[in-house]
């Protein structure tokens, strides 16, 4: 849609001509030599549940679980019929600590609503079960946006705790890595979605 | 106070719960604090790298989780400026 490249900015564009030099020597340096050992392929989400005691781990291995701030670590299997899942992005009802939606790389979303015991697949709506990102509303835990990428490419919103999703739009320009509604009013009636992307950070008005 | 690394990818993004003008990204390059919806960047985290991710404590917003992408898992307590490894 052609309105889209448009209302996606990216937020620090303005910065890039005036940017102070990052200091390179600093964040370069390498890991304490206390760092724990790796235990993961390919991560590539990390969300707290709204109690901030279980924080939960996406992986191109799957979903984990600790409980005691990320020194062990428990496996989660999503459901038999996956054997495998690729772990994209796992968004916490900022409400509900029992309430997480985890968006997948070939099965599309899962949502359990007790803690991790049970999961259902919520994928109704979705053209595309490959999904880069899930955010949830910190306004309305009920109300969720979902980015797809590669069969049914855009952005999806539920209203309903992911019941039902409707695609609302293209997405953001670059492979989108991560998802975020942010509670900052845009001045529509609505708040801001960020996307962390190939391309940088971007953020566009939710009132798609 | 600069910008994120231009052109770069951000592989994870967490926004402070009491104050979503406070937010993080994960990077390759490290992990960034913005304390102003995203309008400027500063690095935190002295050694952090190949990021994948980072949460915020919902209920302590001092409290803040990075994720390499191989795994390994920091955490600071006050906010981003002292971290340590999880273990």
């Amino acid at each position: 849609m052609g309105h889209f490249a448009v209302i996606w900015a990216a937020i620090f564009g303005v910065l890039a001509a005036g940017i102070v030099a990052v200091p390179r020597g600093v964040i370069a340096a390498e890991p304490s030599k206390t760092a724990p050992q790796s235990r993961f392929e390919h991560v590539h989400a990390l969300a707290m549940a709204a109690d901030g005691q279980a924080l939960w781990l996406g992986a191109h291995t799957g979903l984990y679980r600790s409980q005691d701030r990320g020194k062990t670590w428990t496996g989660v299997t999503l459901a038999a019929v996956h054997g495998h899942v690729d772990v994209m992005a796992v968004a916490a009802d900022p409400r509900d600590a029992k309430v997480l939606y985890v968006a997948t790389h070939e099965a599309g979303i899962f949502r359990t609503r007790d803690g991790g015991l049970t999961w259902t697949i919520v994928n109704a709506g979705l053209k595309g079960l490959d999904v880069h990102g899930v955010a949830v509303d910190p306004r309305d835990s009920k109300k969720l946006h979902a980015a797809v990428r590669g069969e049914g490419d855009g952005v999806y919103r539920t209203t309903d705790g992911g019941e039902k999703w409707v695609r609302v739009d293209d997405g953001p320009a670059g492979e989108v890595k991560v998802l975020a509604s942010v509670n900052i009013p845009t001045g529509m009636g609505g708040i801001f979605l960020y996307g962390g992307t190939a391309e940088g950070l971007l953020r566009s008005p939710d009132c798609f | 106070m600069g910008g994120l690394p231009t052109s770069r990818t951000v592989n994870g993004f967490a926004v402070n719960p009491e104050n979503s003008r406070v937010m993080y990204a994960a990077m390759r390059d490290g992990l960034f604090q913005s304390t102003d919806a995203g309008e400027s960047w500063r690095p935190v985290g002295k050694g952090l790298k190949d990021l994948a991710a980072v949460a915020v404590n919902p209920r302590q917003s001092t409290e803040v989780y990075a994720v390499s992408m191989d795994g390994r898992v920091y955490g600071t307590a006050d906010g981003g400026k002292t971290w340590e490894p999880q273990r």
